[in-house]
């Protein structure tokens, strides 16, 4: 029995003296469905790859089902297991998607004619056109049939998502819940729509200039965390296991708190602070905390031992 | 079905090549007969039967002056279908997230360019040989019979070149531009050297080639064993290099 579907552990890589990924250690459970969130250069698609061994870690070790991608051998056994959905969704422009469904069929051993069938029904593909004379979104659909109907216990989706219509996108998540989240299948995707991340996720990791800023379940963002905002003189003005975010604009001071809020706000009462708001987070108010610029976060997991708030002082 | 996708990808390049070669071929080996009468063109087939023992290597000569390069030219054209030529336009995410060893990869597309360079030397230079032991009666002609081997002989390192050039450019032009350029390179160079100094350097690997075509009588002069020798290696260097290369390549 494999404990994790996905695993890293101060996983690195440097292009020359950039910095893509930082320390990245992740543990995503069978069955798990991972948004792996960021903004554009975070380090996202960089660590898909390092997963699948188009790109060798400069430090640190990745695992996908047991096995080390860095060892030939090992990742051609990944390979046989692992659906992957590339950010540059390029086939060969000559092939038409039903012959691309037969070249990729002898790849895979559990591949599912019904499925492969039914998706293209369902996605509404042409599959007698040449790839080339496809339009963006038909190309997406291409790249995500392939590596759905291929029986993967992991599927890695880099922005699979991209340049679809609502309709498709909707009927995508739809797909992806009914047809593998419901089989116990893992997902790791990585998307800029949080509203998908929010429909189908249930754990979320959110990168920063490649280092994980945050991760947590999506349960616990919307049970736990909140924004506290308040007012005053010499509150705490860095992050702690609690605080996963803390910015200041004078006397206002933001606090993006994982857990207790109420707790930590009264200990900021006792330092002095007026509390002008205790709210909820969803999603979308959460990443936009955490990546904008102003502010100083936590870099790792939220839902580590909690430290007093104290410490700051 | 990899093997699959190397064919589809190359067969235009092939039968053209096929087409141009055995067009040729054909066109060659005719024009011995060919003549010109009132206005239209007839053939004339006792131009074959009046003296075969000279008519054969004659024709042979002639037929071998174009088809020389057959070899040269398909492993290039075929050569930069290989798999560095995918990096560029951004399908080797798709070819190396295929459960397959990228050492695997390199060599079965090497393999199908091999076939291809095969039956691009082999079928236009014996069609011309058939269609000249017809005419005249004469099968005596070990010239034609040799010569698509010699032609592979030394495409394979070419083929092997372009495959190296293309992981290294990582793209098809790329590995054309290179191939070409260090091919130029080499020849420009080998004669500052030799011309000057009159040096009298073997072929690098070459040789065979150049033996089939500077005599009539191929198995009666030495052959170039040294350049054969140096073929096999640089056959068997060049594409190692290209799967070394690719093995480490990150995308």
């Amino acid at each position: 029995m494999i404990e994790t579907a996905i695993f890293t552990e101060g996983l690195s890589k440097s292009f020359g003296t950039q910095a893509a990924v930082s320390e990245l250690s992740l543990k995503i459970q069978p069955g798990a469905v991972y948004g792996f969130l960021g903004r554009n250069g975070a380090g996202k698609t960089t660590t898909m790859r390092m997963l699948l061994g188009l790109v060798r870690p400069t430090k640190g070790r990745a695992q996908v089902l047991g096995l080390d991608p860095t060892k030939e051998s090992e990742l051609v056994r990944i390979l046989e297991r692992v659906g992957f959905v590339p950010q540059r969704k390029q086939l060969y422009g000559w092939a038409t998607p039903a012959e691309l469904v037969r070249m990729n069929k002898a790849y895979f051993p559990r591949w599912s004619d019904e499925a492969a069938a039914r998706l293209s029904q369902r996605l509404e593909i042409p599959m007698k056109t040449a790839f080339k004379k496809l339009s963006i979104g038909n190309q997406t659909k291409v790249t995500l049939l392939l590596a759905l109907a291929q029986g993967a216990q992991v599927l890695i989706l880099d922005e699979p998502t991209a340049g679809l219509d609502p309709v498709m996108v909707d009927e995508i998540l739809r797909t992806l819940i009914e047809d593998h989240v419901s089989q116990g299948q893992t997902i790791f995707m990585s998307s800029h729509h949080l509203g998908e991340v929010e429909q189908i996720c249930d754990w979320v990791g959110i990168l920063e200039e490649g280092r994980l800023l945050l991760e947590s379940r999506l349960e616990e963002i919307r049970q736990e965390f909140r924004l506290v905002i308040a007012s005053g003189e010499g509150l705490p003005a860095a992050a702690s296991a609690d605080v996963v975010c803390a910015t200041a604009d004078g006397r206002f001071h933001r606090y993006v708190v994982s857990r207790e809020a109420e707790r930590f706000a009264a200990e900021l009462r006792g330092l002095g602070a007026a509390i002008l708001e205790i709210s909820p987070l969803g999603l979308r108010e959460l990443f936009m905390h955490l990546v904008r610029k102003e502010g100083t976060c936590t870099p790792g997991n939220a839902g580590a031992k909690a430290e007093p708030v104290s410490s700051f002082s | 079905m990899y093997a699959w996708k190397c064919w589809r990808e190359s067969r235009a390049r092939f039968v053209f090549l096929l087409v141009m070669f055995t067009a040729s071929a054909l066109l060659l080996t005719l024009l011995p007969g060919l003549e010109e009468r009132n206005g239209w063109w007839y053939f004339d087939r006792s131009a074959y039967t009046r003296d075969p023992a000279t008519m054969v290597p004659l024709v042979s000569g002639i037929v071998l002056q174009l088809l020389w390069v057959s070899g040269f030219l398909s492993a290039v054209f075929l050569g930069a279908t290989a798999p560095g030529s995918e990096i560029e336009p951004g399908t080797i995410e798709y070819l190396w997230t295929r459960p397959r060893t990228r050492s695997s990869v390199t060599w079965t597309h090497w393999g199908v360019c091999f076939a291809e360079m095969v039956i691009v030397a082999i079928v236009p230079t014996y069609l011309g040989a058939v269609i000249l032991g017809t005419l005249t009666r004469n099968w005596n002609m070990p010239l034609l019979l040799v010569a698509p081997w010699v032609m592979v002989i030394v495409g394979v390192p070419m083929l092997g070149l372009t495959t190296l050039m293309t992981a290294l450019r990582r793209s098809a032009s790329g590995g054309l531009i290179y191939t070409t350029a260090v091919v130029s390179v080499y020849l420009i160079v080998r004669e500052i050297v030799t011309v000057p100094m009159h040096l009298n350097l073997p072929t690098l690997f070459a040789g065979p080639l150049v033996w089939l075509m500077t005599s009539n009588q191929p198995y009666l002069s030495a052959f170039p064993w040294g350049s054969l020798v140096r073929a096999v290696f640089l056959a068997a260097a060049f594409p190692l290099a290209a799967q070394y290369l690719l093995k480490r390549a990150e995308v």
